[in-house]
């Protein structure tokens, strides 16, 4: 399977999804007016990529700012990741990062902690 | 352009009531950009530059999706709403206000939404986030309803709002909500 990519823009984020080794990286900003468009590309390889069970993946967040429709895209991301865990014998890690004093990025990784039952690992950095 | 018309009027107004920035206009992704940066550049504190950045986000797309003039984007291939984005500023807050034409049933709607939002505490915002952002209604397919909560929830004051023209069809509405400029950050 191919890999997937999007180069980033001052309002679209840089992703990265590598489907020989399970990397999936999101990184920069996201505020597109049309979530659902612009994400559309990003599920159709998801779904794809996880009709095969069993792979180990990990999903790494590096975002400085997201809009509430992205929130959204977000969350549905999730919601396959944690379906694929459940029922297709994934092993998924969440690696969330976020600058260490922006406690509005932690915050948003925690809401997501407590809306998922997928592992996900809050990670500062410096930058 | 009318003889009365004076870019003079215009600065001295800015001027009074201390609006650091204003746009009329098709509210494009790029300009949103622009903004973002300008923000960035200006203000020293990261964090308060960060949520305004995102109030002027949320508010935008608001004007984006429901004004009711639209501007056809040659970039977008599509008509993309009109409206005002102003940041003024008092010696303690930034304020920051949308403006546009909408339908007077939906200015109804969000103005209740508003109502609502405005008398949930803390916790209350962040329940009615976390249920928003999964259930969706019907008339929020473009997510105006999570936009309001988020907007109170970042900058920690209540949405304000005033309508303009409501026995037309086509109402004016403002949007605005304050935001210290020194945040105690929990």
């Amino acid at each position: 399977m191919e890999d997937f990519y999007n180069p980033p823009d001052h309002f679209i984020p840089e992703i990265r999804f590598k489907a020989a080794t399970g990397e999936l990286n999101i990184s920069g900003e996201s505020f597109h007016e049309y979530s659902v468009e612009f994400y559309q590309p990003v599920f159709d390889w998801l779904h794809r990529f996880l009709e095969i069970p069993n792979k180990t993946i990990t999903m790494n967040f590096k975002m400085t700012y997201f809009n509430t429709n992205t929130s959204r895209r977000f969350l549905e991301i999730f919601d396959l990741l944690e379906d694929y865990e459940k029922n297709k014998g994934g092993r998924v890690t969440v690696n969330w990062y976020y600058k260490a004093h922006d406690v509005d990025m932690k915050e948003s990784g925690e809401e997501y902690m407590a809306d998922t039952n997928l592992t996900i690992n809050l990670i500062p950095y410096v930058s | 352009m009318e003889e009365k018309f004076s870019n003079y009027n215009f600065y001295s107004s800015f001027r009074e009531n201390k609006i650091s920035l204003a746009f009329q206009g098709m509210i494009s992704q790029d300009l949103l950009s622009l903004i973002g940066l300008s923000l960035r550049r200006k203000n020293d504190n990261e964090m308060v530059a960060r949520r305004l950045f995102g109030l002027v986000i949320e508010l935008a797309q608001n004007i984006y999706h429901y004004s009711t003039e639209k501007a056809y984007s040659e970039k977008d291939k599509k008509e993309v709403g009109v409206g005002i984005i102003a940041i003024g500023e008092t010696n303690e807050h930034y304020i920051v206000c949308s403006g546009n034409r909408m339908d007077s049933r939906k200015i109804k709607l969000i103005s209740e939404r508003c109502d609502y939002i405005n008398q949930l505490d803390e916790e209350g915002l962040k329940m009615y986030y976390k249920d928003q952002r999964r259930n969706p209604s019907v008339e929020d397919s473009k997510g105006a309803g999570l936009g309001l909560i988020d907007m109170v929830r970042k900058s920690g004051n209540p949405l304000t709002y005033i309508i303009n023209d409501s026995d037309k069809p086509n109402a004016f509405l403002t949007l605005a909500v304050k935001i210290n400029k020194t945040l105690a950050t929990t």
